[in-house]
């Protein structure tokens, strides 16, 4: 007697499905609905931003940044100005690292708003979509203010700040502080909250702690999976180590944890901006930096814990005008590697819960 | 203190493997040999009581003398941290895979090879990751034209003809 089986299927997702998040493209091997294997292809959005920052100026490749998670644009600018500070040496002003904070936070709370807009539409949660949307618009409106672009903001420069926000930026952000906890429940209530949604990531796509570390993994993917482990506590760098507040952990290993964790980081980051805007000090927001930069010989890597995990920037300099080599370590690069391994034997629609929840970005993934 | 201890061990790790230490903004450089890679790393990862045992990230350089394959050590549950670069020959490009010790060095390594040529033995699936298959040469190397001089020429005689 023959034994039945189904004929094993290769289906391509992407790069142009919806639930892809840009032009990412997997394809992926199914016996039935049951997943056998996934093999992730990338490159579609990818621009050699390495090869660029080589034949460009320092403080020419700061634009170039924002174009890597261009959902949280200003912390990409703060990864790689501070890397170049470190290696010139150079103090920022107090104020311009305040700010600093301020934006960083603001880009934080910006992308997982983003999150969980587009978890919630890879769900079907339609209606999720347009409210988070909409409070991100806030944000938005308060980068337009100060530094007058919405999305690719380029607002750091190496030594400090673009420019000071104006009069109307603090008031907007202060109502857009006050309003944030109510816009926390409603997503809650109106998405997360619900059985079916909780049935869609409750259990799905288990991370473990040990698989974890060994694949690299950073940033809030890493710590809904028990790490206890976030840049601005282990190794603060400008003025985090200032600032009251926790850093967020849960042990569920699963989509539902990874996407409630961001929840959770609104939270902090909420507290860390009041704590901004009640110490900041007045004064300069740029350093004395010479008109040509031009770092010492040497090398450096420094990270930073941007919204979707760790980005790190190694810059090595040969003493001219221009670097001699700029690394960039994309966080959801490392983080997708993740996918193939917990999604075999799952059914197809939980590829679109877990890619999802990891939050990943084309623009940081292809470079 | 943890620096100290830490010390102590790259500096013995550096005697067997034949290799050199620096250091560069408060973190410890390991220089070693391709061939040493993987002892060193197996190495590092397992330090008693410092382990850098997070692999942070793997990117490739090219000096124009040799590539370096450097690799940024951390711990996930210390203030360790330590930098290990692997010379690898220019005309025969080959060094050990480290997927065997962390599976997250599958992607880096790809993309070493994509844009470097360098190649990975023991690498479960060494392909280009961002270019295409039949692309030539490896853009990331310093000796790589990054547009054709025919296309740079046309577009000079423009310039220069207005």
């Amino acid at each position: 007697m023959t034994v039945e089986k189904t004929e094993e299927l290769i289906m391509n997702m992407g790069p142009q499905h919806p639930s892809m998040h840009g032009l990412f493209r997997m394809v992926v091997h199914v016996e039935g609905e049951t997943i056998t294997k996934i093999i992730p292809k990338m490159g579609y959005l990818h621009r050699g931003m390495e090869k660029l920052a080589e034949s460009r100026t320092y403080s020419q490749f700061i634009p170039y940044t924002d174009r890597l998670d261009y959902l949280a644009s200003p912390h990409n600018n703060w990864g790689y100005v501070q890397t170049v500070e470190k290696l010139m040496g150079v103090e920022v002003p107090e104020r311009a690292e305040y700010l600093r904070v301020i934006f960083g936070e603001l880009a934080r709370i910006a992308s997982h708003q983003v999150f969980i807009a587009s978890t919630a539409l890879d769900l079907a949660g339609w209606t999720l979509w347009s409210y988070a949307f909409r409070d991100r618009e806030r944000i938005l409106d308060m980068y337009e203010m100060t530094a007058g672009n919405r999305m690719t903001v380029n607002i750091m420069r190496i030594g400090g700040m673009l420019a000071e926000p104006p009069e109307e930026f603090w008031t907007a952000l202060k109502s857009f502080l006050d309003d944030t906890p109510e816009m926390l429940e409603e997503y809650y209530g109106m998405f997360f909250g619900n059985e079916i949604a909780q049935g869609r990531l409750k259990n799905v796509g288990i991370l473990t702690k040990e698989l974890a570390e060994n694949l690299s993994i950073t940033g809030p993917v890493l710590r809904a999976s028990g790490v206890d482990y976030d840049v601005r506590k282990a190794e603060p760098y400008s003025i985090y180590d200032r600032f009251d507040f926790k850093v967020p952990v849960l042990t569920g290993c699963d989509s539902y944890d990874r996407t409630i964790i961001r929840m959770d980081e609104i939270v902090e980051s909420i507290k860390i901006i009041k704590q901004a805007i009640r110490d900041i000090p007045g004064g300069p927001i740029m350093a004395k930096v010479p008109k040509v930069i031009k770092p010492p010989v040497g090398e450096v890597y420094h990270r930073v814990e941007n919204p979707k995990g760790e980005l790190g920037f190694y810059i090595k300099s040969d003493g001219t005008t221009k670097p001699s080599r700029v690394r960039i370590r994309p966080a959801t690069f490392i983080n997708i590697q993740m996918l193939p391994i917990v999604a075999k034997g799952l059914k197809i629609q939980d590829i679109v819960a877990i890619f999802a929840t990891l939050d990943a970005v084309l623009g940081e993934v292809d470079k | 203190m943890e620096n100290n201890v830490l010390n102590r061990y790259v500096e013995e790790l550096a005697t067997r493997v034949n290799g050199e230490v620096e250091e560069s903004f408060g973190v410890l450089i390991l220089k070693v040999k391709a061939a040493s890679v993987t002892e060193t790393l197996k190495e590092a990862k397992n330090f008693p009581d410092a382990p850098c045992d997070f692999l942070h990230d793997l990117c490739g350089v090219d000096t124009t003398e040799h590539f370096e394959v450097v690799y940024q050590l951390a711990s996930l549950h210390g203030p360790q941290r330590l930098r290990v670069k692997a010379m690898v020959d220019r005309e025969n490009p080959v060094i050990d895979s480290v997927t065997p010790i962390w599976e997250g060095a599958n992607f880096l390594e790809r993309e070493a090879y994509d844009m470097f040529g360098i190649i990975f033995k023991g690498h479960p699936n060494l392909k280009r990751i961002y270019l295409w298959d039949d692309f030539e040469g490896y853009p990331m190397r310093k000796d790589y034209v990054t547009e054709p001089i025919e296309v740079r020429d046309v577009v000079r005689k423009r310039i220069e003809g207005e």
